[in-house]
């Protein structure tokens, strides 16, 4: 009834940017990514033998961990009706920072605590920027994004660095067939959600994408709230910079850099609104899975990696596309009852 | 009304874009200063040559950006490198084909201009949001140009003169500058301020509603200008080929970050329905200069991508500070 009641909103989605469009992931929505999700894998496992075998859908997982860690944190961004394009770059730095690290020797506690800490700077500094200096997120980011760029180009200087994982827990180790490092999404992403759900910042996050100004007014620290979100997002960056690292044991010039959009790509697909204010980490974690298996499904049928583009970029316009037909479809629905 | 409200609001505009472009002059002749001393041979011909060569595409690419951003609703066209990248590719294939060079860059035109219909559909037909949806075809447009290009280059546009419009020059100033770049601002600035259609922009940037109260109809005044994006996108290819001679299926990649560098910088207000044409092209001026001198003084051209990023961000905040200024936005 409540639903009902919100979704009579008969305002078009597209058009001004505070539209007032029912804030609910509707309920087309919450099936459209699971569906498209196990015809990915019915299709996939029909088409390639190798598919469906434990050791390559532990691949699956081990391969998205780093984009799972960053698409969490960035949900929450979304949510609050930001954006975070520097999240690749941000990832790149801080790995060259944890391999320098584990090459010195440094104990792997005190490195995963300084990537954290590195992260969580960088996400300040986009944070500071956006809530302190007013900059629209998207060209802060932008900023940003460029910035950590040239800095892991300065850092890298002309030689790859390679470097050990920092435990084996975050590499090769696995527990009861299934990758550790699997447990440490599912760890991350029950306390996402749980904060988002049932402490108040997460409340304030959705009530800040919501409307800013009615969220301010209900005593919302917007700025508090804002700064809050980047850090968060940076510290899971530089998690997922511990993992990558472990993962790929090298760092180049242009290391991380498609990150950042395949995170967003994630978000998106796994239906949080780009306008914020509504979704959920749930969600993400669907649209992450899907990428991941899209990518390594295009894999292993044969079909040349040059495509995955292709595929990644007609799914964003697909399952948003859907998102956004259904939400004004059931919005004339209810203006008609 | 709306004409009340737009006439109202051009009359801060015209205030805040004047010490824009002053801003804009100021920091173009003081950057000069700055890299003649730095480099002896930054006054030198050949270079200023090569500058004003690069800055023609990117200049190409941030108008179209600038046009898209100008008609608000959270407009913003991030694919504009991929169109550019997609357009060349096409180009050259085509011209494989044995076609006529000339008629290949009409056909890379006609492609832009329908890559950009398709944006434009997504966006104000679909109702996607413009970041998405332009993220989306950013993915599509780029990997298709790798995918047709099968990951290499497209050579074969050395004929019939083509060469000409990418290297050649008109007492001093390169062709793609004299013929592609100055008439198309020329033409864009005059659209802006003097016809319905430049005015119906700045209308729904300004003000949905207003503007649909005057029975303009946003969804499709910004429809065509994700075409123009597009089309200039198209355009943007054929002056690459015809400079590169061969067609890149990388060619637009970065380009997306440049061309809103340049639009915010030149004053466009990311939110639509503020800016100017001609701030646009004084902000070209400057990241071309900005980039050839730190290439001359011996910076990596990696590091310029930096130095863009924070003069993005700090643009901006001086962009706060003036329209704070002003009182016109709380």
């Amino acid at each position: 009834m409540t639903t009902d009641l919100t979704r009579r909103s008969p305002t078009p989605p597209q058009g001004s940017v505070k539209d007032r469009r029912p804030r609910r992931v509707g309920p087309v929505r919450q099936l459209v990514v699971p569906l498209l999700l196990a015809l990915e894998l019915v299709v996939f496992a029909s088409l390639s033998d190798n598919f469906l075998t434990s050791g390559n859908l532990a691949n699956v997982v081990l391969n998205s961990v780093d984009l799972a860690l960053i698409a969490g944190g960035l949900t929450l961004v979304i949510i609050l009706g930001g954006i975070d394009v520097s999240t690749g770059p941000a990832l790149g730095v801080v790995a060259w920072v944890v391999g320098t690290l584990t090459v010195a020797g440094v104990p792997p506690p005190l490195v995963v605590l300084l990537a954290i800490a590195l992260g969580g700077l960088m996400g300040l500094i986009n944070g500071a920027i956006v809530s302190l200096l007013n900059v629209t997120a998207i060209i802060a980011t932008l900023g940003t994004a460029a910035v950590w760029q040239t800095t892991l180009f300065g850092l890298w200087g002309g030689t790859d660095l390679f470097a050990p994982p920092v435990s084996t827990y975050a590499a090769a180790d696995r527990l009861f067939g299934v990758p550790t490092v699997a447990f440490l999404v599912v760890v991350v992403y029950a306390v996402l959600w749980y904060v988002s759900r049932y402490r108040a910042f997460g409340r304030h996050v959705y009530a800040v994408g919501n409307d800013i100004e009615a969220a301010r007014l209900s005593g919302v620290l917007v700025r508090r709230v804002t700064l809050l979100t980047y850090v968060l997002v940076g510290c899971l960056v530089g998690l997922a910079a511990v993992v990558y690292m472990a993962r790929v044991g090298v760092v180049q010039a242009s290391s991380g850099a498609d990150l950042s959009l395949a995170a967003i790509a994630a978000v998106v697909v796994g239906g949080t609104s780009i306008t914020g204010g509504r979704g959920s980490v749930i969600g993400t974690l669907f649209g992450v899975l899907f990428i991941a298996v899209l990518q390594n499904g295009v894999v292993l049928t044969g079909v040349p990696p040059l495509w995955n583009g292709v595929l990644v970029g007609l799914f964003i316009l697909l399952a948003v596309g859907i998102d956004v037909v259904s939400d004004r479809l059931s919005a004339r629905r209810a203006a008609r009852a | 009304m709306s004409a009340v409200t737009s006439q109202f609001s051009r009359v801060h505009i015209s205030g805040l874009l004047r010490e824009r472009t002053a801003l804009l002059i100021a920091l173009i002749i003081a950057t000069s200063v700055a890299m003649s001393f730095i480099s002896p041979y930054f006054l030198v011909v050949d270079n200023l040559l090569t500058m004003t060569q690069f800055g023609a595409v990117i200049g190409l690419l941030a108008l179209g950006q600038t046009l898209v951003i100008l008609g608000g609703g959270g407009g913003i066209d991030i694919s504009v490198g991929s169109m550019l990248s997609l357009c060349g590719v096409l180009m050259g294939m085509v011209v494989a084909q044995g076609v006529s060079v000339w008629v290949a860059a009409a056909t890379a035109l006609a492609i832009g201009l329908f890559l950009g219909a398709l944006n434009g559909f997504l966006v104000t037909v679909v109702g996607i949001p413009a970041l998405i949806a332009t993220l989306g075809t950013l993915y599509l447009f780029g990997s298709s140009a790798q995918v047709l290009a099968g990951g290499t280059q497209i050579g074969g546009f050395d004929q019939a003169g083509f060469s000409f419009l990418g290297t050649g020059t008109v007492i001093g100033i390169p062709t793609q500058v004299l013929f592609v770049l100055l008439p198309v601002y020329a033409l864009a600035a005059w659209a802006m301020r003097r016809t319905l259609f430049g005015r119906r922009v700045y209308e729904v940037g300004n003000n949905d509603r207003a503007s649909r109260l005057v029975g303009a109809s946003p969804a499709r005044t910004r429809f065509s200008l994700y075409c123009l994006s597009g089309l200039l996108a198209g355009l943007g290819a054929v002056v690459t080929n015809s400079w590169l001679l061969v067609a890149r299926p990388g060619a637009g990649e970065g380009f997306e970050l440049q061309s809103i560098t340049i639009a915010v910088l030149g004053g466009t207000h990311i939110f639509g329905g503020r800016g100017r044409v001609s701030g646009t092209l004084l902000a070209v001026l400057l990241i071309v200069i900005l980039s050839s001198g730190l290439q001359l003084a011996g910076v990596d051209p990696s590091w310029q991508a930096g130095v863009l990023g924070v003069v993005l961000v700090l643009s901006v905040v001086l962009n706060n500070a003036f329209v704070r200024g002003s009182g016109e936005r709380a």
